[in-house]
């Protein structure tokens, strides 16, 4: 293997390390985020049922237009799941390993990741990752093709 | 007051459509993707169903389908939920049996009056 084949392989094997762990993290951070947005929205039922007036009551308009803000604000953590499992499944391509480990976030190989990536890992591989993220594109972008319909649009058949 | 299934794989999305069709005077049951909705249509009669389209083990799609069979849920208004926003995945909602189709993110008071307009 010439120098410059050897130094292209390793730098593909640094990105697909680079890779998994940001999948591995990115998985993690996801879950994490799930427990707490199902919270707010149980506190919100909560609220909204014991403050709700009765009907005709001074307020109850009011109530009911705060509880659908928040209902709509609330959504955009779905919004962002969906955007960040999108990123996450081009990472995993980018990846050494297809992250069936991650299942239980598997512990031993997130420890073989960081020991990877302590070894391995320089300044320029961040921008060599970036770099190859943004050619993979397609990142966030649902509804962008042609005949897409408008987020919040309905349409009955 | 009508009963309505809502499936969906996330948990805040679950709550919040429940949040905004209980409030609108409805009895909601929510499941957490296709496996689960036909298990629940199975035991109870909802009277219209909303469903998300990207879910695990079954996705909304083929929960359409799959209810359509079903002689009981053959009329029954099956609402999809999605952030999926082609043409062509509302064309294959419509020809599984889909009667309509709603891009999240949803406006609450917007919502109840498709369920309403759906079960007159």
């Amino acid at each position: 293997m010439s120098a410059s084949a050897a130094e292209v392989h390793c730098r593909c094997a640094i990105l697909g390390v680079s890779a998994e762990a940001a999948a591995i993290l990115l998985a993690f951070a996801m879950r994490e985020s799930e427990a707490p947005a199902a919270a707010l929205g149980s506190a919100l039922e909560r609220l909204e049922q014991g403050l709700r007036p009765p009907a005709g009551a001074p307020g109850r308009e009011l109530l009911s237009l705060d509880v659908a803000a928040c209902v709509r604000a609330l959504q955009f953590h779905d919004r962002l799941m969906q955007q960040l499992a999108v990123i996450r499944a081009l990472l995993t391509r980018l990846a050494d390993h297809p992250l069936p480990q991650m299942a239980g976030f598997g512990a031993l190989r997130w420890e073989e990741l960081l020991a990877a990536l302590r070894e391995r890992l320089a300044a320029q591989t961040h921008d060599d990752l970036i770099e190859l993220l943004v050619r993979t594109g397609g990142v966030g972008a649902p509804g962008g093709a042609g005949g897409a319909a408008a987020e919040g649009s309905s349409e009955l058949f | 007051m009508a009963r309505i299934l809502a499936v969906d794989d996330s948990p805040s999305m679950r709550q919040l459509v429940k949040l905004a069709l209980s409030s609108g005077g409805h009895e909601v049951d929510v499941a957490t993707d296709g496996v689960e909705a036909l298990q629940f249509a199975d035991k109870q009669q909802f009277d219209v169903v909303i469903t998300d389209v990207n879910m695990p083990n079954m996705d909304g799609i083929a929960l359409v389908k799959e209810l359509r069979r079903r002689t009981n849920y053959r009329f029954v208004p099956l609402l999809m939920l999605t952030t999926e926003s082609t043409a062509e995945r509302k064309q294959q909602g419509k020809e599984a049996g889909a009667t309509g189709w709603l891009v999240k993110p949803f406006d609450p008071d917007r919502l109840l009056s498709i369920v309403t307009k759906v079960l007159a």
